[in-house]
């Protein structure tokens, strides 16, 4: 074997052994007491749009593609799961704060008008997350009335 | 065959590199966080005796606050993001031993939301759209705060009507002549005084 022959082996080997070691996966079946649907009233239709464009990394629940077993992209996708859900966890959205929730939710509000959510890379392969004008008109009116409520239950 | 290993190879070099990297700046970030704090819990105490541990002044947290709106009129992002770093660090050393039981709840409520937009301003250097929707929600924390433990000085809250599309917003201010923070150089006197803080 040639030196190049063996690098390439060697790069091949180290792609092969990363397969066994996994992340640990964000699942469960629990709805925890501090859900967001136990904190908010969540109509089906908004419930829906959350758990198809956000809940993947922003909940204890994430749907996973086939594809994402294959390292290290599991590694990349865990760690957008840890910073998705450092940033907003639908599953434990009723221990923030009564101000903290109406804050998240305008920031939710402010990540769909900016674009900036939900983020590209994720979109890109999952299409049905892409949220149509009339789904950000049901998220912002549902937004709306959301903080509202939480803001005549803190007073 | 060679050349898709090889290739396989790279990318899969390329993302690990990309994932350890993320995860390296997440240690950092949280090694150099916890020393500030801790240190910044101790200093004071240290140079400042028991004396001091009465009163509740909030001056601390709003010098930093008016240097980042003072940035935002000017439309300097990074300043802006200095100014919610020192923030971060104010809202760490202010003194709660002195709030009762009542006041805490209401500190602490105020608080936890504010430094959290106070860490995302510091964080979105170069994304001043983004620092702005932050600050809009971190001005009305910073109000409440005022109005509940009152600011030690005059103090004026303005509002701008155009700001997010017409929805408008409000911010601190220490001088009477308007400086907009949220829009800037392109229209540095647009708003109104809405009420004065003592």
């Amino acid at each position: 074997m040639n030196l190049k022959k063996k690098i390439a082996f060697g790069l091949f080997a180290g792609f092969v052994a990363i397969q066994f070691i996994q992340p640990a996966h964000n699942k469960s079946d629990k709805v925890l007491p501090t859900d967001i649907i136990n904190t908010v009233a969540v109509p089906n239709q908004v419930l829906n749009l959350l758990q198809n464009s956000c809940y993947d990394c922003h909940s204890n629940n994430t749907q996973y593609p086939w594809y994402s077993f294959i390292q290290p992209g599991a590694w990349w996708m865990a760690s957008h799961i840890r910073k998705g859900k450092e940033n907003i966890n639908f599953s434990e959205f009723g221990a923030y704060s009564n101000r903290k929730q109406q804050s998240k939710l305008q920031a939710i509000a402010n990540s769909i008008k900016d674009q900036t959510m939900p983020i590209s890379s994720y979109t890109f392969l999952h299409k049905k997350a892409k949220l149509s004008g009339d789904d950000k008109a049901v998220l912002n009116d549902w937004i709306k009335t959301s903080k509202d409520s939480l803001s005549i239950k803190n007073n | 065959m060679k050349i898709l290993i090889l290739s396989i190879a790279i990318i899969t070099g390329i993302l690990t590199a990309c994932n350890n990297s993320s995860t390296d700046k997440k240690n950092i970030n949280t090694s150099t966080s916890q020393p500030i704090t801790s240190n910044s819990d101790t200093a004071p105490k240290q140079t400042h005796p028991a004396t001091d541990m009465t009163t509740i002044s909030l001056k601390e947290i709003l010098d930093v606050y008016l240097q980042m709106k003072n940035a935002f009129t000017k439309d300097n992002d990074k300043v802006a993001a200095k100014s919610a770093n020192e923030m971060v660090k104010a809202f760490a050393n202010f003194n709660k031993t002195a709030l009762t039981p009542d006041q805490a709840k209401i500190y602490n409520d105020l608080e936890d939301d504010a430094r959290e937009h106070a860490e995302h301003i510091g964080s979105n250097a170069g994304k001043i759209k983004h620092q702005r929707e932050h600050f809009d929600m971190l001005s009305k924390d910073i109000y409440q705060l005022v109005k509940t433990f009152g600011g030690g000085q005059k103090l004026y809250y303005d509002h701008c009507p155009m700001y997010n599309d017409g929805k408008g917003a409000n911010w601190i201010s220490k001088t009477k002549d308007i400086a907009n923070p949220y829009l800037g150089k392109s229209m540095p006197t647009c708003g109104t005084v809405k009420e004065e803080l003592k």
